[in-house]
C-alpha cells in the first residue's frame, strides 16, 4: 500500500465544505439570480422556448449542456421551494431557495474532487507530493471560493470537468475519452473554447496520426474521435437543430456587441493600454498629441464598459482575435512537434494566457482557467514555480473587485491571504532544483512584486474612501487591474522563457 | 544580548529541530500498524502534518491558525443574532446595542439607573466601560446606530457587521493572547512540543460552543474567559499577582466568573500556606486584588464626582437601591460621600440578581432537571429555601475539588479543578443560564494541551463535554436561527478531532492502552447515541400538544446527567493526579518508574 499524504483530499473537502455552508448568507451577485432564472426558464418552460424567453434581462446564454444541468436542478429545486421555479418572480430569493442553490454548488463541486484525486493518483511515483499539493491547492482555491462560493457560479464543477479530462490525456487509452469529456466541457460552457486549439492540436497529433510519422494517419481513431464529438454536439445541440433555432442559439453565446473591457477590468494588456491611455490624456499637451473629446468625458466619469480610447488607437475585436491566436501558435507548434503530456498542459495554459491577455471582453474571472491548468504543473522545477508566483497573487488579488461589501472584505482578504502563505510556503519546499539555471532578476521581481501587493490592497480597501471618499471610485479598482496586469503579463512572459528553453 | 538581570530574566527557550521531531507525547500520532508508518491520530493533526519536524517559523503557524480561527468565527456572525426582529424585547444583541447607547449619552451616575425595563445595564463596571469605548467607535462612525432612544430595535445592516467585528476585535485583544499565553504556559508545565501544542490551540479556539455563543448568539463572553484564561496563565507561570489583577478583571467583565472564584481562592491562598507559609505573599496579593477592585470601580466614581460637580441628579424614576436599607448605619442625604455609596450599592444590586428565580428558561443543571422531569416540582418551596439548598449544594460539591487545591496548590492541578468547581457551580448554582456552560468546558478543554491531552482517554471526555455542551444549547441556537451554524461548527469539530458520529477511534483502544474507561465508553456512547435519536425526533416529530416542552427536557434530562458525569470524571482525575490518595499514589509512583 502507498504512503498516504496529509492532509488528504477528503479531509481538507471536508473543512472547506464547512467553511462553505457557513458562506451562505453571504452576498452573492446577480448571478445568483441569473442561475435561479434559467432553473425556472428549464423547468416551466418547453425547451424550444428556453433560448427565446426574455421575461428577465439574465437571458439563457450558455450552451444546452449547462441547459440540461440546470433542468436536472431545477427537479430537485421544487421540493426545496416551487417559489424560485417561476419565470415570473424575479429576483426571487427566499431562505429555501438560497440553501438549495448554494448547496448544488458545493455539492456539484464532488466532481473537481474526484477528478483532483484522479489527477493525484495518477501522477508518477516520484512526483506524487507535489501533485497533492497543486491538488490540494486548487480544491481550496480562493478563486473558486470567491467566485462560486461567494459571488456564484458552478466553476468548480465545470473545472472538475476540465481536469478529469486533462488526467485523461495521460495515457494514451484515455485519449479518446479525454477529447469527449472535453467536447461535453465545450457544451456546457463555451469559455473553454480559449483552450480547445490545444486540444485539438494534442489529440490531433497523438490520437489521429501515428506516433513515428505524422504522415500515418490512423483513420480508424479519426473516425472514432470525429464521431463521439459528433454524439456528443448532437446530443447538445440536436434538439435545436430540430427546431431550427441554431442562430438565435448561436446569438445568445456570442454577444459580439459588448465592449472591448468589461465592466471590472481584467487585469490583461486591454487593462494596461488603458491605463497608458489615461495616463496620456494628462501629458498629451506637452506631447502635442490629439486627444478625443469625447473620449475623456467617458473615461472621467470612469464608465469601462464601454471602452473607447482618447489618445491611443481604439481596439477591433478583429486585432484581439489575431493577437490572441498569433501569440498562441508558437506554443502549439511545440506541442505539435513534442507531444508529451507536460507540453499538452504547458500549451493549455498557454492558449489560456493568450486569450485572456488579448481577447475580446474578458472577464476577470477567466483568469481561473490560467490558475487551473498552470497550478498542475506548477511544481515541475523551480523555475516554474518562478513563473506561477506573480500568477498566483495577481490572479487572486485582481478577483478583489468582486466583492464590493463590507463583511465580505474580511474572508475575500484572509483567506487569500491564507492560501498564499500555505501554498507558496508549501510549493517552495516541494518545487525540485530545474536542470537549467534559474534567473535571478525574476526570482527578486516577484519578491517585490508580491510586497508591493499589501499596501495596494490596503489602499483600494481603506485608504482611497478616507482620501477621496466616494470620488473617483474607478481609481481603486484601475490601480487593483494594471498591477494585476502587471503580474499576469510577467508570468505569463517567465512561463513562455521557462517552455521554450526547457 | 540584552543585559542579564537576575529574577525578572528567563532565558527563552530554544526549541531545536530535534525536539520538533521528538516522538509524540500527547497523542496526535498513531501506528499504522501493517505499515508501522506514523499517521495523524485524528484529521486536525493531519492538517499540521506538512510542518511537522520541519523548521517552519512558529509565527508563521501562529497566524496561520488565527486567520483559520478567524475566519469561522467571521463568517459565522453572517448568520442571524439572537432577537432579530424579534419583538417585544429582542435579545442579548440588542442588550450589548443598548447598553452602548445609554453609555455613551447619559452622564455615568445614570448608567446603573437608566429605564431599568429596557435592558438595564446589569453587568460591571469593565462591560460599562468596554460599552462605552466601542460606542463611541461606533458613534464617530455611524451616530444612528446609538442615538439614544430613537436607536432601540434597530437592525441595520451596517450596525450588525459593526458589532460583529467589534465582538472579534475584543476577542483578539483578550481571548486570543491570553489562550496563546495558556497554552504555551501548559506546554512548558508538561513538557509538549510546540507542534503538538499548536494543535492543541487549534481544537482550544475551534471549540464550538464559544463560537456559536459570542459569534452567532451574540455576546462578549470571550472577553470574560479571556482575562480568565490570562489569570490561569498567570497561575501557570507562578506569576499570583498578575492573576489576582487578570481574575479582578474577569469578574469585573462579567460576574459569572464567580464559577471559578472558590478555585482561584483555593489555589492563591493554598500556594501562600503550602509547601511552607509565606505571610508577605498573601498580603502582596490581598493588597493587589484590593487595589484591582479599586480600579475597576474608580472610572465609576470618578464620573460620579463629575456628575456631582455639574449637579445632575438621578433620574427621576430612580428607587434607592434596595441594599442601602441594609447598611448598619445611617447615611444622611446630604452626606458628601452618599451619591458615591449609592451608585456602588445600585450597581452590586444590578449586578447580583437575589430577586430571580432559581433557575431561568431550561437548563441543562439538576434543579431543572428535578423540576421539568416531573420527580419533584421546586415550585412548592419559596425563594429563600432554594437559595439556600442552592448554596449548600453548592458548597458540597465545590468542597473536593478547591480542597485537593487548596493543601495541594500545583500548577498541573489547575484546568481539573477549576473544570471540577464551574461544573459543580453550573450543575447547582443559582441563576444559571444555559450559555453558562461556557465556563466549565473553557478549563476542561485546557486539557487537550496537557500531557497526554490528546490521548483517546481525555480526548473522549474533552470531547463529549463540548459535544453535549453544544447539544444543550440547541433549543437556545434554534430560537435564534442558528441551526445550521451549530451542526456545522459542532460537527466541524468533532470531525477534527475524531469523536463520534464520525469516528470511533478515541474508543477503540482498551483502558490498559491509554482509551476510556469501559464505563466512559459505555455512557459516552450511550449519550451520543441518544443526541443523535433527540436530533431525528426533534426534526420530524411534534411533541405532544400538552406537553409542548418535552424535547426541551428531555435535552436538559440528558445534559443534566452528562455534565455530572463530566463533573466527577474531572474530580477523580483531579484525586488521581494530586495523588492525595496512598493507592493513586503507588499508583503513581509504579507510573513513573515505568516511565523511566
Amino acid at each position: 500500500m502507498m504512503a498516504e499524504h496529509y492532509p488528504t483530499i477528503p479531509q481538507c473537502a471536508a473543512v472547506a465544505t464547512a467553511l462553505k455552508v457557513l458562506l451562505w448568507p453571504s452576498y452573492r451577485s446577480t448571478d445568483f439570480e441569473v442561475h435561479r432564472n434559467w432553473l425556472a426558464i428549464t423547468n416551466s418552460l418547453p425547451l424550444k422556448e428556453w433560448y427565446y424567453e426574455k421575461t428577465s434581462e439574465w437571458t439563457l446564454d450558455y450552451p444546452p449542456f449547462f441547459a440540461y444541468f440546470e433542468w436536472l436542478l431545477s427537479r430537485g429545486a421544487q421540493y426545496a421551494d416551487n417559489g424560485m421555479l417561476a419565470v415570473k418572480d424575479l429576483n426571487y430569493a427566499s431562505w429555501e431557495t438560497v440553501y438549495y442553490q448554494r448547496a448544488t454548488v458545493i455539492l456539484t463541486e464532488l466532481v473537481l474532487v474526484y477528478a483532483l484525486y484522479l489527477y493525484a493518483q495518477s501522477s508518477p511515483p516520484g512526483t506524487k507530493r507535489q501533485s497533492h499539493a497543486a491538488a490540494i491547492s486548487i480544491l481550496l482555491s480562493p478563486g473558486l471560493l470567491i467566485i462560486d462560493h461567494i459571488h456564484f457560479q458552478y466553476n468548480g464543477f465545470l473545472y472538475g470537468i476540465l481536469i478529469l479530462s486533462i488526467v485523461l490525456a495521460r495515457k494514451s487509452s484515455g485519449l479518446l475519452a479525454s477529447g469527449i469529456v472535453f467536447a461535453a466541457l465545450l457544451c456546457f460552457k463555451h469559455i473553454y473554447l480559449y483552450l480547445a486549439p490545444a486540444y485539438f492540436v494534442y489529440l490531433l497529433r497523438t490520437y489521429c496520426l501515428g506516433p513515428r510519422s505524422i504522415f500515418h494517419i490512423q483513420f480508424l481513431n479519426c473516425i472514432k474521435l470525429g464521431l463521439s464529438i459528433i454524439v456528443v454536439a448532437g446530443l447538445a445541440f440536436g434538439p435545436f437543430v430540430y427546431y431550427e433555432q441554431i442562430p438565435q442559439v448561436l446569438e445568445r453565446l456570442f454577444p459580439f456587441s459588448r465592449g472591448l473591457c468589461h465592466a471590472y477590468w481584467a487585469p490583461n494588456v486591454w487593462a494596461m493600454y488603458s491605463f497608458t491611455d489615461r495616463v496620456l490624456i494628462y501629458a498629451a499637451p506637452y506631447l502635442k498629441l490629439p486627444v478625443d473629446a469625447s473620449a475623456v468625458q467617458s473615461v472621467t466619469r470612469g464608465l469601462v464598459g464601454d471602452t473607447s480610447f482618447a489618445v491611443l488607437p481604439n481596439i477591433t475585436p478583429r486585432a484581439t482575435f489575431i493577437l490572441t491566436l498569433g501569440t498562441q501558435i508558437p506554443a502549439l507548434i511545440k506541442l505539435f512537434l513534442r507531444p508529451n503530456w507536460y507540453n499538452f498542459v504547458a500549451t493549455t495554459t498557454l492558449c489560456a494566457y493568450a486569450s485572456f491577455l488579448f481577447g475580446w471582453h474578458v472577464h476577470e474571472k477567466a483568469i481561473l482557467l490560467v490558475i487551473i491548468p498552470f497550478s498542475l504543473i506548477a511544481l515541475k522545477d523551480r523555475r516554474h514555480l518562478g513563473a506561477f508566483r506573480p500568477l498566483a497573487v495577481a490572479g487572486h488579488v485582481s478577483l478583489f473587485p468582486l466583492l464590493f461589501t463590507t463583511p465580505e472584505f474580511p474572508v475575500k482578504v484572509a483567506y487569500t491571504i491564507f492560501w498564499l502563505i500555505g501554498f507558496l510556503l508549501a510549493f517552495d519546499r516541494l518545487a525540485p532544483a530545474s536542470p537549467n539555471p534559474r534567473y535571478f532578476l525574476f526570482d527578486r521581481f516577484s519578491l517585490l512584486y508580491i510586497a508591493i501587493a499589501i499596501p495596494l490592497i490596503a489602499y483600494c480597501s481603506l485608504g482611497h474612501s478616507l482620501v477621496f471618499g466616494a470620488k473617483y471610485e474607478f481609481l481603486p479598482l484601475m490601480f487593483i487591474s494594471s498591477y494585476s496586469a502587471v503580474g499576469v503579463v510577467a508570468s505569463w512572459v517567465g512561463f513562455l522563457v521557462v517552455f521554450f528553453t526547457s | 544580548m540584552p543585559p542579564h538581570t537576575p529574577g525578572s530574566y528567563r532565558p527563552r527557550k530554544k526549541r531545536t529541530a530535534s525536539e520538533l521531531a521528538s516522538a509524540s507525547s500527547n497523542g496526535t500520532v498513531s501506528l499504522d500498524l501493517p505499515t508501522k508508518r506514523e499517521k495523524p491520530a485524528f484529521p486536525l493533526a493531519a492538517f499540521f502534518w506538512p510542518i511537522k519536524g520541519t523548521p517552519v517559523s512558529q509565527w508563521v503557524v501562529l497566524s496561520m491558525i488565527l486567520m483559520a480561527v478567524g475566519l469561522f468565527r467571521w463568517v459565522t456572525g453572517f448568520w442571524q443574532y439572537s432577537g432579530y426582529q424579534t419583538p417585544p424585547m429582542h435579545g442579548d444583541f440588542e442588550a450589548q446595542r443598548h447598553w452602548m447607547e445609554l453609555t455613551v449619552h447619559l452622564p455615568v451616575t445614570h448608567w446603573y439607573f437608566h429605564d431599568l425595563q429596557w435592558w438595564g445595564l446589569d453587568y460591571p463596571p469593565l462591560t460599562a466601560y468596554h460599552s462605552w469605548i466601542l460606542g463611541m467607535l461606533g458613534t464617530y462612525i455611524q451616530p444612528d446606530w446609538f442615538a439614544l432612544y430613537l436607536s432601540r430595535r434597530s437592525d441595520d445592516e451596517g450596525l450588525k457587521v459593526f458589532m460583529r467585528a467589534t465582538v472579534i476585535v475584543s476577542e483578539l485583544a483578550v481571548f486570543i493572547p491570553a489562550a496563546i499565553l495558556c497554552i504555551r504556559q501548559l506546554a512548558r508545565l508538561h513538557n509538549i512540543n510546540s507542534w503538538e501544542s499548536a494543535i492543541a490551540l487549534t481544537a482550544f479556539l475551534m471549540q464550538p460552543a464559544t463560537i456559536l455563543i459570542d459569534h452567532g448568539h451574540f455576546q462578549y463572553n470571550t472577553v470574560m474567559l479571556g482575562f480568565q484564561l490570562a489569570s490561569l496563565a498567570s497561575m501557570l507561570a507562578g506569576r499570583r499577582l498578575w492573576s489576582c489583577v487578570f481574575f479582578v478583571s474577569a469578574l469585573g467583565f462579567k460576574q459569572m466568573a464567580l464559577f471559578y472564584a472558590p478555585a482561584v481562592a483555593a489555589y492563591l491562598a493554598g500556594s501562600c500556606i503550602f509547601p511552607r507559609i509565606d505571610i508577605a505573599r498573601f498580603i502582596g496579593m490581598a493588597i493587589i486584588t484590593v487595589a484591582s477592585f479599586a480600579a475597576l470601580f474608580l472610572p465609576l466614581l470618578l464620573g460620579t464626582a463629575f456628575d456631582v460637580y455639574r449637579g445632575i441628579p438621578l433620574p427621576a424614576d430612580a428607587q434607592a437601591p434596595p441594599l442601602l436599607p441594609a447598611i448598619p448605619f445611617e447615611i444622611p442625604e446630604t452626606a458628601w460621600y452618599q451619591p458615591y455609596v449609592v451608585q456602588l450599592l445600585q450597581a452590586i444590586h444590578r449586578i447580583f440578581p437575589f430577586a430571580r428565580g432559581l433557575f431561568e428558561d431550561k437548563v441543562a443543571n439538576i434543579w431543572c432537571a428535578v423540576h421539568a422531569s416531573g420527580i419533584h416540582k421546586l415550585t412548592v418551596y419559596d425563594s429563600t429555601t432554594l437559595s439556600r439548598a442552592s448554596l449548600v449544594l453548592t458548597l458540597a460539591a465545590i468542597t473536593p475539588p478547591c480542597a485537593i487545591l487548596f493543601f495541594r496548590p500545583r500548577a498541573n492541578l489547575i484546568p481539573l479543578a477549576f473544570a471540577a468547581t464551574a461544573w459543580a457551580f453550573f450543575l447547582c448554582g443559582f441563576q444559571v443560564h444555559e450559555k453558562n456552560v461556557l465556563l466549565p468546558l473553557l478549563p476542561m478543554t485546557l486539557l487537550l494541551g496537557t500531557s497526554e491531552g490528546m490521548k483517546p482517554a481525555i480526548r473522549a471526555w474533552v470531547g463529549y463535554a463540548n459535544l453535549l455542551g453544544c447539544f444543550t444549547m440547541f433549543p437556545l441556537l434554534t430560537r435564534d436561527g442558528l441551526r445550521i451554524p451549530y451542526a456545522v461548527l459542532t460537527l466541524l469539530w468533532a470531525y477534527l478531532l475524531a469523536l463520534p458520529p464520525f469516528s470511533l477511534s478515541a474508543y477503540a483502544p482498551s483502558a490498559s492502552e491509554g482509551g476510556p474507561h469501559w464505563f466512559s465508553k459505555v455512557a459516552h456512547l450511550s449519550s451520543f447515541i441518544v443526541m443523535l435519536g433527540w436530533h431525528a425526533v426533534v426534526a420530524f416529530v411534534e411533541p405532544p400538544k400538552d406537553k409542548p416542552d418535552l424535547w426541551v427536557v428531555a435535552n436538559v434530562m440528558l445534559g443534566a446527567a452528562g455534565f455530572g458525569l463530566c463533573y466527577l470524571w474531572c474530580l477523580w482525575r483531579l484525586v488521581g493526579e494530586s495523588g492525595l490518595l496512598s493507592v493513586f499514589e503507588r499508583k503513581a509512583k509504579q507510573v513513573e518508574k515505568k516511565r523511566q
